[in-house]
């Protein structure tokens, strides 16, 4: 029964309208308990704490945030690549944390990732023909080998690069050229989501235009949702229709694009814009320099887990952990709901600037 | 290091650039003709080809480029610190405050190296000795270069882990480099290189790998060197945002070549070479509405695979048949911007002429064939 809703799922005829939620997670956690190797007591690290938001079909939602925020953590929390602590993620009507590993597995049918690292993540001494049809192998998408062989040169000039590279190795491509291949097999099982962790971050400027460019127009063309994963702020309001923004396992602000770069509600998402240097040298813009480094995730500061940095806060912050609240107010436009920050002094632009 | 620095050497010196001749100060560096080749000498391939620059005292210069492009080579050979083998400086020169540092005795290079000119690298853990305290290899570059007691040493630790902005600095001189985050090292790493007042700081992707917070407070850093101490800053960065905030000029590499040389306003206002406009407008900006992004076709050529004509000419939408042939020498858009590029030099008539004289870069092209 399990299967024969997945397989109604795959096929795009559902009736189902772009910009419906797809994906709703619900207070979604992971806690990594330090090994104990040598006897000591370990402290737990939890990488990522009550995370509650939706993508919707079609969407590109971008997760930002700096090393160690937890955002490649939660990303393959969706796709059950690491199993969370808690909560729940709910994929197109079914609930992820119920199903069996086999149920799973034909669930990533649906789902599947690009990682960064297009040197690592392509394993050296497999044909990219075999790297490419295997997802379509596991799910038995292919029966011959002449159709698998069509099925990959149809998605190898899909991605931009010749069907004649079939036969070769990963070795023999340049950075560009396997994030090319990865977004091949990632996209070959037809995928309603994929998660990209940093897919151009490893990229030469030139590079990243291309990819960048390439990942959205098969978006157009196949209608899926991206959970785009990444630390710089430009490819992300570039790409993004939706973004939430990521520090010490929570997501402080999330909301439309537009609000959170003209709006940022959040004192630590202004502080993030205000710190991208412009390639421009005659726009200066009034930097905000946050003070230390981001604290050990093992030792999350109390309250609201920001107020050590942030140049606005009061001993409430100290004390209560803020709730991510809607920040609309009730004469707001349609554009402006369902941007939320998680600050007892939310509003736009906190941070007094001059 | 077989070849001496070439025969036209006298030449170049008279030729002074255009640049060069509205400041008559001699410039704290000058990098002239600067060729690197690696491998095998009977096929070796050249990943610095040609490439001419100059930093003022007091200056900042950034060299900008994608990977392969040459410009972490170039920094290097400019320290001396091209491995050998397999690397080596075929021709050039590398003048500081008027000497020639390829020509000098190896053995007085250690005395520059460190008191004059310091580096800084990307990645400050591996720069930094784990089993040393930070206290103690800070005070290692002063003893090196610097005549103290102990007590004065130590207090100038102290006072460089304050300039930086290490906090409790007295407390932190016994504690050792793992016990630093990655921003509290590159501040150490600058502390050290700072250490004996170099009168040149080279930065090789000083901020690459930090989050963005971070990157701003060694930004401002870097700023706050340059005010306090004067050091002159030679920045290599791939991140064009990074070289627009502290750089006053900017080089452009492509595949071993410099192809444009101009003040920070012009290259990001009126840039010349298309290279040069293809790399901005291909970058995304916060402020950005496009719907795509602008790519430059095909990628970056393997070092030392293109043999004649433009290195971009494969990737260029301004390519004329010439390009194809002859490498473009650098010609003077303006009093101070150059680039190599023979379209850009066709709709600057005027220009064309006047630089022919100040080719420095031209890297073994006839000048002649400019007429």
């Amino acid at each position: 029964m399990m299967n024969a809703r997945i397989e109604e799922g795959i096929t795009p005829r559902t009736g189902k309208q772009a910009g419906d939620d797809f994906i709703t997670v619900e207070g979604l956690g992971k806690t990594f308990s330090e090994n104990r190797m040598f006897g000591s007591s370990g402290s737990a690290v939890r990488a990522v704490d009550g995370a509650s938001f939706t993508v919707r079909r079609g969407e590109t939602l971008a997760l930002v945030g700096e090393s160690g925020c937890g955002k490649s953590t939660l990303g393959r929390l969706l796709l059950r690549l690491i199993e969370a602590s808690e909560g729940e993620v709910t994929v197109d009507g079914t609930r992820l944390m119920a199903l069996s590993q086999g149920d799973m597995r034909n669930m990533r049918a649906k789902m599947q990732m690009i990682f960064q690292d297009p040197y690592g993540s392509l394993s050296p001494r497999r044909s990219i023909s075999q790297i490419i049809s295997e997802p379509l192998e596991v799910f038995g998408m292919v029966q011959s080998s002449r159709q698998r062989r069509e099925r990959v040169a149809e998605l190898l000039s899909q991605v931009g690069l010749s069907p004649t590279f079939m036969d070769r190795y990963p070795r023999q491509f340049s950075g560009g050229q396997r994030q090319r291949i990865g977004i091949a097999r990632a996209i070959s099982v037809n995928p309603q989501f994929i998660v990209a962790d940093e897919p151009v971050s490893a990229l030469d400027v030139s590079v990243q235009a291309q990819i960048v460019n390439l990942m959205q127009d098969l978006q157009q063309s196949r209608g899926f949702s991206y959970l785009f994963i990444a630390h710089d702020l430009s490819v992300v309001r570039h790409i993004a229709d939706r973004v939430a923004v990521m520090y010490l396992g929570r997501i402080v602000e999330i909301g439309p694009k537009a609000r959170i770069y003209n709006a940022p509600s959040h004192p630590y998402t202004q502080a993030l814009l205000s710190a991208v240097p412009e390639p421009d040298p005659e726009t200066r813009r009034a930097r905000i320099i946050l003070k230390g480094d981001v604290p050990n995730p093992a030792n999350v500061p109390s309250g609201c887990s920001f107020h050590t940095r942030c140049p606005i806060a009061q001993d409430i912050c100290k004390r209560e952990r803020p709730k991510l609240a809607e920040t609309a107010t009730a004469t707001a436009t349609a554009t402006e709901i369902g941007h939320l920050a998680a600050c007892h002094f939310a509003k736009p632009m906190p941070i007094p600037v001059g | 290091m077989t070849q001496t620095p070439m025969t036209q050497a006298p030449v170049l010196a008279q030729g002074q650039s255009a640049t060069a001749t509205t400041k008559p100060a001699r410039p704290l560096l000058k990098v002239e003709n600067l060729s690197v080749e690696f491998g095998p000498k009977a096929s070796p391939i050249r990943v610095v080809n040609g490439v001419s620059f100059e930093v003022d005292a007091g200056g900042s210069v950034g060299i900008v480029g994608e990977s392969g492009s040459g410009k972490s080579i170039t920094s290097l050979a400019v320290m001396g610190l091209i491995p050998s083998p397999p690397g080596r400086i075929v021709e050039g020169r590398v003048e500081f405050e008027g000497t020639n540092l390829l020509e000098m005795q190896k053995a007085r290079l250690p005395d520059i190296r460190g008191r004059d000119i310091a580096m800084i690298f990307q990645e400050p853990m591996s720069s930094l000795n784990p089993v040393m305290t930070i206290g103690d290899q800070i005070g290692e570059a002063i003893k090196l270069h610097e005549k103290m007691s102990r007590e004065q040493r130590r207090e100038r630790i102290v006072e460089l882990l304050k300039l930086v902005g290490i906090p409790n600095p007295e407390g932190r001189l016994g504690a050792y480099p793992h016990q630093f985050s990655g921003g509290m090292r590159q501040r150490v790493m600058i502390a050290m290189a700072v250490a004996c007042n170099p009168k040149l700081l080279i930065a090789d992707e000083p901020t690459t790998a930090l989050d963005v917070t971070i990157q701003a407070q060694v930004l401002e850093l870097m700023h706050k060197i340059r005010r306090t101490l004067n050091t002159s800053i030679l920045l290599i960065s791939h991140d064009l945002g990074v070289i627009a905030d502290v750089c006053e000029r900017v080089v452009v590499m492509y595949a071993g070549r410099v192809v444009e040389e101009a003040d920070v306003k012009s290259i990001f206002r009126n840039p010349s070479h298309p290279y040069t406009r293809g790399l901005l407008q291909s970058i995304p900006r916060l402020n950005d509405e496009r719907s795509r992004l602008y790519q430059i076709p095909g990628s970056v050529p393997l070092a030392g695979t293109v043999k004649k004509g433009c290195p971009f000419f494969a990737r260029c939408p301004d390519r004329i048949g010439r390009c194809a042939e002859e490498m473009p020498p650098m010609f003077a858009v303006s009093k101070s911007q150059r680039a190599a590029c023979w379209v850009t030099a066709g709709a600057n008539e005027g220009a064309t002429a006047a630089v022919t004289a100040g080719v420095t870069a031209g890297g073994g092209v006839s000048e002649g064939a400019t007429a």
